[in-house]
């Protein structure tokens, strides 16, 4: 192996990228755990201070949008500048793909904690339990912890069973779903208060599948190879 | 070949190289090189200083043996039929070449430049000469600005025209192969945007081989791309592909310029 050289405006480049991928996918996780965490969910862990409120998800996804800001310029100087290849195009390419998928989630984080604003305007007393909405918060923090954590540790890995995660999200979804539409049938849950879990449901499956682009796109960075993308069986249509 | 080559040798080429080595007295240059290269295509060779890359294209048309103490091994087929079996004189014409610097005849005119190959290749009828040459020079890109003065000394043209009035040189032959070892490095980047347009033009009609120390550059014109280093071919593939996820670690390092 000939000796190497650094090209070191680069790799400072680069690494000063990644120092923002990590903060913003750091920050998009706190976002989706704060998000939950203002829902007051019994059997949800909240990791974030129990005193979260909506307003600091709010911060958390203005935050987060101005690091995309940030990424995507420092991403086109470095294409500008550096005429970038293989590697390290690949790197940058996915940082730019990897930030959308963050600021989405960030936006969902941001909705699920505006639904529970709504939630506690409309209820008197205790939030309502959903055991499964729970357990769908759970998978969709996994899911999109697994795929940050394999962009942050360079690991395409642990993301290879993903899609298997997603399908379990999406079943989820599907339960979650009727679930909440039985507790309105036998008016256990008001019209109002229903409706907003069915909308956190669905944005808890739309960070899923963002999860699901990340890691995909992890695999892509690493290997240059785009995996197949198999649906392993099709969701109910919620 | 290494596992690197997904375009196999597979002897369906234009020129096509089988276990080629060449020697500058006991050094060894080139080392069995098999690659093929595609007709009406224009293919790269890149790879740092003294990797081989123009003694590789110097052996496509038999050039490396006119540097004395120099040997050739292996084979180079030009639509199946081993060069080295040839005459000389003609296998050059068939595969022309435009060198790094721009080497008109310094004391002929723009019009004799041209038609110097055809002469020398036995050509006298006037107007199938004048027509050679206008021709060549529209190919080179060079015919609009040239067409008023074509008695005036080649010499007197810029760098980039010089390198065009070369390429057209090359083309009066009509040649199959057109071999250019670094045309542009001495160009600025307007002369060299025009060299590879031309480049881009070329491939319409012939099998382009071009060494370049510009990744760049190779990026831009070239549909293959092969990496050479150490004298032996690395890795050869689709440009987009080299560029975008080489197979080889030594190819990721030169491309990436974390090398040497």
């Amino acid at each position: 192996m000939p000796q190497m050289a650094e090209r070191k405006a680069l790799s400072e480049g680069l690494q000063h990228l990644n120092e923002n991928m990590v903060t913003m996918a750091e920050l998009s996780e706190l976002a989706i755990r704060t998000a939950v965490a203002t829902l007051d969910l019994p059997g949800v862990e909240a990791k974030p201070p129990a005193a979260a409120t909506p307003s600091d998800v709010f911060t958390l996804d203005q935050e987060i949008y101005g690091l995309k800001q940030q990424v995507e310029e420092e991403c086109v100087n470095l294409i500008a500048l550096h005429a970038p290849v293989a590697r390290d195009l690949r790197t940058i390419t996915s940082s730019l793909e990897v930030t959308t998928h963050l600021d989405r989630i960030g936006r969902y984080a941001k909705d699920i904690a505006e639904a529970s604003e709504r939630i506690r305007v409309g209820v008197s007393g205790n939030t309502p339990t959903f055991q499964k909405v729970a357990k769908m918060v759970d998978l969709t923090i996994d899911m999109v912890d697994t795929s940050v954590q394999a962009f942050v540790h360079r690991d395409a890995e642990p993301v290879r069973n993903i899609l298997k995660a997603d399908d379990a999200v999406d079943h989820l979804h599907a339960e979650v779903f009727q679930e909440v539409v039985d507790r309105m049938s036998d008016r256990s849950v008001t019209p109002q208060v229903g409706a907003q879990f069915i909308l956190i449901n669905r944005y808890l499956e739309r960070i899923a599948d963002h999860g699901v682009n990340i890691g995909e796109q992890v695999v892509y960075m690493l290997t240059g190879e785009r995996p197949p993308r198999v649906k392993h069986s099709p969701a109910s249509a919620v | 070949m290494t596992e690197g080559n997904s375009l196999e040798s597979s002897g369906t080429g234009k020129l096509v190289t089988q276990d080629l080595s060449a020697y500058y007295g006991a050094k060894r240059a080139i080392e069995s090189v098999n690659i093929s290269f595609p007709d009406k295509s224009v293919t790269a060779i890149i790879g740092p200083s003294g990797c081989g890359k123009s003694t590789l294209i110097r052996c496509l048309n038999r050039i490396h043996e006119t540097t004395p103490k120099t040997r050739v091994e292996g084979h180079v087929l030009l639509d199946g039929q081993d060069i080295y079996e040839q005459d000389a004189v003609s296998v050059r014409r068939r595969v022309g070449m435009v060198f790094q610097k721009p080497n008109p005849f310094p004391t002929m005119s723009i019009y004799d430049n041209v038609a110097a190959g055809l002469r020398l290749n036995g050509l006298r009828d006037r107007k199938e000469i004048d027509r050679r040459i206008i021709q060549s020079l529209k190919g080179a890109a060079l015919w609009d600005e040239v067409k008023e003065i074509l008695d005036q000394p080649g010499i007197r043209l810029s760098g980039g025209q010089q390198q065009r009035l070369c390429i057209a040189r090359a083309l009066a032959v009509e040649p199959e192969v057109i071999l250019m070892d670094e045309p542009a490095s001495a160009l600025d980047p307007i002369a060299t945007a025009k060299i590879e347009d031309l480049v881009f033009d070329l491939k319409k009609q012939y099998a382009v081989i071009i060494v370049t120390h510009n990744m760049q550059q190779a990026a831009r014109v070239a549909d293959q791309t092969a990496f050479m280093y150490l004298g032996k071919l690395i890795e050869f593939n689709d440009t987009k592909e080299i560029f975008e996820r080489p197979r080889e670690k030594l190819t990721e390092s030169y491309i990436t310029g974390r090398f040497g």
